[in-house]
């Protein structure tokens, strides 16, 4: 197969990769850059963002409210000192992209303009219209373009990680139009290769969005941690899962139950004022939202379509000249996909995955457990995001850590020289031989869309928003199931050009791998928090057992091997995580506890 | 799927360059939902009838710009585009006009990929600012010059509509040049001098006769025909002061 | 698939008879045609012109040409497609413009258009107007 030596190589072209890959050229542009994509850039899930990038720049804010909101937000599962380096690097970034053109909405006196946001103390959320992720990723896109050390491998599909020598030393690729294979060997690789929130029904990510990355970290011995918290997004599109921006929200709207009633108001987010104040009712977090909703269909109180149960998203006193100004994505994908003018009727929303807090273990530097290895934005989980997330500090995780990963990586790649290359291209070979055998075999019987629809109704019965021990326990069994069955699996293209079959059936076993590590991880929870809620008698938090990340380490056939791990608590001892009118009360008990401790 | 489920028929343009000499149009019997996108009946087909179908998808919400294709011989996004509109005829489906066919709906792209990296699309500013001292300023109506330039997903629905594109490849094409304005267009650039070298050429706006088929397919309401030509303007401008007051070469 | 040669064989449609793929490049095609009427149109007047320069007999017979029956017809022929170049034209203007701001909000492009077709039929009344005044 061909080889390709670069020093530092990037899988994913999304906003953690591109990120990665201009601070590996501006740390040295002599480091060859090879960055690994399996579709083109701008293709990538970052363009699906739509609400926003959080970084303080208002004078009534600070490095502090930014902390606590965003450990609060994620129920105290944070490693605090991730989130200090954090809170403290995401506006120097902003200004960064803002100065390769990001086109950020502005105030009238010319500076950045910030919008409220679900969970956030003070407005801090950049944007750029509703499709900020859009305007970043094909910023950092256009920006990649100005270094001559970053060479793109556009559609070529990362099937495995080399490791030789306890480092990872390359990867291997299948070049998607002509299905040939080329290791491409690294002193240093970085993983930005999304989340994967296909593993369910009904979510909002696109296709790509399978946890390749995590799966092939995981598949090497790399824990997965804290996969059972997948985020719930409270206003989705029925149907087709499409995602109605937080910013909705965030600019005013409402959320009405049936009766026209905002019943969030009895979930602990209220009182309800006409103009919700930040962190109460609809600017509460993700996961109380999604909760509160899932309980009104419990009560009858939510709108039947053949969609499944609604509650409406009302934005009809924002207007029609703020809608187009400030949300004209939302309004555009009402009338085109639903025939619904927001200006004048409600728009009918569900819950559905949006996001996977979990991820690769990596530390702060963004280091995984594999040496040579580094994870960052949503593959990872390093800890800023805990439990729930907020809405806003993921497009700011993306380019604060993806940064971070060039840099640490690029330190990395000159003090390490490969092994010997014989060693590492038999390594190679094999991979290719076994992503080839799932292609080659003619006497198969198993379909792949056939398990992945199967999967994607498994976890979501038993994933889903509130869980039961006997439903997460037929979910593991159906995984496992699942998983067995993907060994008889037949292939039927068995071309070489673009055959996006084989590419599925790949990403079919990514997918039920990390499937298996979520659906594991939540039935070892014996507590509820943040996004993981449980029914069965484990409906409290419980920071005396619980106070710990999940750990799912790789066993190839059984079950995945549960380990603990410390939570890291500096400044926030864990508290009642309360919003509305309890938050408010909430935050004064933790500022005199701060005042008198 | 609900009883009573309509049923459309879809031609795809078949390509397999392994096994077929020329592509050919294949016919699918796809049982569909009121709210089905086109999109939508391709994975149906896929997951259903033939797993050999190859088509570019992703976000499904018009806002990666992978899903362009000919729908009825219009240039359209298969997510945004619905099959209860053509329903009960059946509908035709075939990769980008103007584009090579790879296989099936995939089309080769590298021309669009190599002009985008041609055309300096990244910020020049006239003075570059540190970090620590913020963000450049840019007012409201300073942004609104070039934020309609700047929402093409880079779908190619517009070289898919323009026939000197598909005449002559050699043009640079819609929405590259719309890109080129857009970054000409912000107040915070100053490569315009740089850029405009190809812009002002044959291969750049001059070779647009606005045919403006571009803007009317575009699904973001980019105009790029609107970014090229009221560039003619300043081109002649340009041209003609040269005369007057000759021009060192750029910095 | 293990095969040393790479599998891929773009390949490329033809731009034959293009422009009867879509309506829409029939309608370009038309509008370009009308220009070649307004050429036609353009020759006419010169050489009345050049007929006027050689005196009033040249002119008179000139004139007279222009009341044949075939004359005539041309003639409507050539204000229809006139009409048609016209719309189109203004209908292009729109886009040689950069976006045209009144009273802070944006002129739609349709608006442009209606006012140059509006303009045109103005001053066209007008000449007509004038010319009807003007004794012969």
């Amino acid at each position: 197969m061909k080889v390709y030596k670069a020093d530092v190589a990037i899988v994913g072209a999304g906003g953690t990769g591109l990120r990665a890959a201009i601070a590996v050229a501006e740390t040295d542009p002599s480091l060859k850059v090879a960055l690994v994509s399996k579709v083109y850039p701008m293709r990538s899930h970052t363009v699906a963002a739509e609400g926003g990038a959080a970084g303080v720049v208002r004078d009534d804010d600070s490095h502090e409210y930014h902390f606590n909101d965003t450990v609060e937000g994620g129920d105290w599962l944070c490693d605090q000192d991730v989130v200090e380096y954090f809170v403290a690097h995401c506006t120097e970034n902003l200004v960064q992209l803002e100065h390769w053109g990001c086109p950020w909405s502005r105030k009238p006196d010319g500076h950045i303009n910030v919008r409220a946001f679900g969970g956030m103390k003070v407005e801090r959320t950049w944007f750029a219209a509703d499709t900020s992720g859009f305007h970043m990723l094909h910023t950092l896109f256009q920006t990649s373009i100005k270094y001559p050390s970053i060479k793109r491998f556009d559609e070529y599909f990362c099937v495995d990680i080399v490791i030789e020598d306890g480092r990872c030393q390359g990867l291997v690729a299948i070049q998607v139009a002509t299905g040939k294979f080329t290791f491409i060997q690294a002193k240093a690789v970085i993983f930005g290769t999304g989340g994967a929130g296909r593993v369910f029904r009904e979510n909002t990510n696109g296709g790509i969005v399978t946890g390749d990355g995590m799966a092939m970290a995981y598949r090497h011995g790399a824990p997965l941690r804290d996969m059972e918290f997948m985020q719930y997004h409270p206003t989705c599109m029925p149907g087709t899962g499409l995602l109605f921006t937080e910013a909705c929200r965030g600019e005013g709207g409402l959320l009405l139950n049936k009766d026209g009633y905002r019943f969030l108001q009895d979930y602990g987010l209220g009182p309800a004022e006409e103009k919700p104040r930040n962190k109460f009712m609809e600017l509460g977090p993700r996961d109380r939202l999604s909760q509160a909703i899932w309980h009104e269909e419990k009560k009858g109180r939510t709108i039947s379509t053949p969609h499944g149960e609604v509650v409406h998203l009302d934005l009809r006193h924002l207007g029609k000249k703020k809608l187009l100004e400030r949300l004209p994505l939302i309004y555009e994908m009402a009338e085109e996909y639903m025939g619904i003018d927001p200006a004048h009727e409600c728009i009918p929303v569900r819950p559905g995955i949006h996001y996977t807090m979990g991820g690769i273990y990596a530390n702060l530097m963004t280091e995984t457990p594999l040496a040579g290895l580094y994870a960052a934005g949503e593959c990872a989980s390093n800890g800023i995001h805990g439990a729930n997330r907020l809405g806003s500090n993921s497009l700011v995780d993306i380019i604060v850590f993806g940064k971070l990963a060039g840099v640490e990586a690029a330190q990395f790649a000159k003090s390490v020289k490969n092994t010997n290359p014989a060693l590492l291209e038999k390594q190679a070979s094999a991979a290719e031989d076994r992503a080839l055998a799932l292609v080659t075999r003619t006497d198969g019987k198993e379909k792949h869309s056939v398990l992945r629809r199967e999967m994607g109704k498994s976890m979501e019965n038993g994933c889903g928003i509130y869980r039961t021990a006997p439903e997460m326990q037929a979910a593991c069994e159906k995984i496992t199931e699942l998983r067995e069955r993907y060994k008889n699996l037949n292939v039927e293209d068995k071309s070489s050009v673009w055959n996006s079959d084989w590419l599925g059936a790949l990403e079919v076993g990514f997918l039920l791998d990390v499937a298996e590590a979520i659906a594991y991880s939540a039935l070892n929870r014996k507590e509820s928090r943040g996004a993981h809620q449980r029914l069965d008698g484990y409906e409290h938090r419980d920071d005396v057992d619980y106070l710990k990340h999940t750990l799912a380490y790789y066993t190839g056939d059984g079950a995945p091997h549960i380990e603990y791990q410390d939570v890291i608590i500096t400044k926030s001892r864990p508290g009642t995580r309360a919003y509305g009118a309890a938050g408010v009360v909430a935050d004064e008990q933790r500022m005199k506890e701060a005042d008198n401790g | 799927m609900a009883e009573g489920t309509k049923t459309i028929e879809m031609e795809i343009l078949r390509y397999r360059p392994e096994q077929d000499k020329k592509p050919f149009y294949q016919t699918y019997a796809v049982a569909f939902d009121n709210d089905w996108s086109v999109l939508q009946g391709l994975q149906y087909i896929k997951d259903e009838l033939d797993s050999s179908l190859s088509f570019r998808w992703s976000c499904r919400m018009a806002i990666c710009g992978s899903c362009g294709m000919m729908i009825n011989n219009v240039p359209r996004l298969g997510c945004r585009t619905f099959l209860r509109n053509y329903y009960p005829n059946k509908l035709r489906v075939g990769g980008l006009e103007h584009f090579p066919i790879e296989r099936d709906l995939v089309v080769v792209v590298d021309d669009f990929i190599n002009k985008l990296e041609n055309i300096k699309p990244y910020l020049i500013p006239k003075q570059p600012l540190k970090l620590e001292q913020g963000e450049f300023l840019q007012t409201p109506e300073q942004l609104e010059k070039y934020r309609q330039f700047s929402t093409c997903i880079n779908c190619m629905l517009c070289y898919a509509a323009c026939p000197q594109y598909g005449l002559d490849s050699k043009f640079t094409g819609p929405g590259i040049l719309a890109l080129m304005h857009r970054y000409n267009s912000d107040s915070r650039d100053d490569g315009r001098d740089e850029r405009l070298k190809l812009g002002h050429s044959e291969q750049g706006f001059w070779g647009c006769t606005a045919v403006a088929y571009c803007s009317e397919v575009c699904p973001k309401s980019v105009d790029p025909a609107n970014a090229i030509n009221q560039n003619k303007m300043g081109s002649a401008v340009d041209y003609f002061l040269r005369f007057i007051s000759p021009r060192g070469t750029a910095k | 698939m293990s095969a040393p040669m790479d599998k891929r064989h773009p390949y490329t449609r033809s731009m034959a008879g293009w422009w009867k793929r879509d309506p829409y490049f029939i309608r370009y095609l038309a509008m370009e045609a009308t220009s070649v009427l307004v050429a036609v149109y353009a020759l006419i007047l010169l050489i009345g012109l050049f007929r006027l320069s050689q005196g009033e007999l040249a002119y008179n017979g000139w004139l007279g040409a222009l009341k044949s029956p075939l004359s005539i017809g041309l003639h409507v022929l050539i204000l229809l497609v006139f009409i048609y170049h016209t719309w189109s034209w203004f209908k292009v203007m729109p886009k040689t413009l950069p976006a045209l701001y009144l009273g802070g909000e944006k002129v739609r492009q349709s608006v442009i258009t209606w006012a140059g077709v509006v303009l045109a039929l103005v001053l066209n009344l007008l000449v007509l107007f004038i010319l009807a005044g003007v004794k012969p």
